[in-house]
C-alpha cells in the first residue's frame, strides 16, 4: 500500500515534468517512458502504468469529442473549435464522431465536462420524468 | 252353737251324696288315684312338654316381634334413604341447572369472543386487502407509466428520426454550440 503510494507519487512527478505551459508535451512523455524503460527498475511496469493513467487523464482533460447524429457542417465544426478553445485554451483538440442513436443535436465532452443537446439525451430525460 | 237345721240339713246332704255316687257307680279310692295320677300326669306334662312349647313359643313370638321391629326399622330406613335420594337428586338437578347455566353463559362469552376475533381478524384480512390492492394499484400505475413513457420516447425517436430535416440538425447543434460559454 505504502509503496503503491510512492509509485503514484513518482509518475504524478514525471507527468509534471512533462508538462510544458500547462499542457503535455509529447515527446517529454515519450522520453520519459524510453528512460523509465531503460533504466530497468524493479518497478518500472507499476510506475509507467500510473503515468499511463495521469497521461490518458490529461488527453482526456484537453481533447472535446464532438459527437453528432448526422455529419457537421464545417461553419459548425469551426465555431465548436473556437468556442472549445475560448473556454478551455489553445491547447484542446477537438474530434468531430457520427453517433446516430443520439437523432439530433450534438453532444460534447471534454474530460468530466459534458454538454449534451441531443434529442437523445431530451427523450431520456422526458423516459425518467415518466419513472416514480 | 250349731243351728240343728243346719247340721240336719248336713246330714241329709250327706246321705244324697253317698246315694248319688253309689247310683253313678263311683268308687271313692279309685276315683282319688286317678286325680293322684292325673295331678302327676299334669305335673309331668306341664314341667317337660308344655313348658319348652311355650318357651318356644314365646321365643317366636319375640323373633317375629323382632322381625317386625326390623321390618319397621327398615321402613324407616327405606323412607330416610328415599328422602336423602330426594334430597340428592334434587341437588343433583340443581347442581345440573347451575353447570347447564353455568355453560350457557361461558358458551355465550366464548361465543362473544370468538365472534370479536372473528370480526377483527376479518376486518385485518379487508385491511391487509385493501392494502395489498393499494400496492397493486400503485405498482401496475408506476409500471404503466414507465411503460407509456418508454412507448412515447420509442415513437418520438422514432418520428424524430423520420422528420428532423438538415436545417433542424444545424439548429439543434448550433443550440448546444451556445453552452460553450465562458
Amino acid at each position: 500500500m505504502k509503496a503503491t503510494a510512492q509509485i503514484k507519487r513518482e509518475a504524478k512527478r514525471l507527468y509534471q515534468l512533462c508538462l510544458v505551459d500547462g499542457s503535455l508535451n509529447e515527446k517529454r512523455a515519450t522520453q520519459v517512458v524510453r528512460l523509465v524503460i531503460d533504466s530497468k527498475r524493479r518497478r518500472s511496469m507499476p510506475l509507467l502504468k500510473h503515468f499511463q493513467r495521469f497521461v490518458r487523464l490529461d488527453r482526456e482533460a484537453h481533447t472535446a469529442n464532438v459527437e453528432t447524429a448526422v455529419p457537421l457542417p464545417p461553419d459548425l465544426q469551426t465555431d465548436v473549435q473556437a468556442r472549445l478553445k475560448e473556454l478551455y485554451g489553445p491547447a484542446i483538440q477537438t474530434e468531430f464522431s457520427l453517433k446516430p442513436a443520439l437523432i439530433g443535436g450534438m453532444r460534447i465532452k471534454v474530460g468530466s465536462d459534458v454538454y449534451d443537446g441531443s434529442v437523445q439525451s431530451q427523450l431520456a430525460t422526458l423516459e425518467k420524468s415518466f419513472e416514480p | 252353737m250349731l243351728n240343728p237345721d243346719i247340721l240336719l240339713a248336713a246330714q241329709e246332704s250327706s246321705g244324697q251324696i253317698e246315694k248319688i255316687a253309689s247310683t253313678f257307680g263311683v268308687d271313692w279310692p279309685q276315683l282319688l288315684a286317678q286325680i293322684i295320677s292325673f295331678s302327676i300326669m299334669c305335673a309331668v306334662l306341664y314341667r317337660w312338654a308344655y313348658k319348652p312349647v311355650l318357651k318356644m313359643l314365646e321365643e317366636r313370638r319375640r323373633i317375629v316381634a323382632l322381625g317386625q321391629a326390623n321390618a319397621e326399622q327398615i321402613k324407616a330406613e327405606l323412607a330416610r334413604t328415599e328422602s336423602m335420594r330426594q334430597d340428592v337428586m334434587a341437588k343433583a338437578n340443581a347442581e345440573a341447572t347451575r353447570i347447564i347455566e353455568e355453560a350457557h353463559a361461558a358458551a355465550g362469552r366464548v361465543q362473544d369472543s370468538e365472534t370479536q376475533k372473528a370480526i377483527a381478524g376479518a376486518e385485518q384480512i379487508l385491511a391487509k386487502s385493501k392494502e395489498a390492492a393499494s400496492r397493486d394499484y400503485e405498482r401496475m400505475l408506476t409500471e404503466l407509466k414507465r411503460e407509456v413513457g418508454r412507448l412515447v420516447v420509442q415513437t418520438t425517436a422514432s418520428v424524430a428520426r423520420k422528420t428532423l430535416t438538415p436545417e433542424d440538425q444545424r439548429r439543434l447543434a448550433q443550440e448546444t454550440a451556445k453552452e460553450l460559454q465562458a
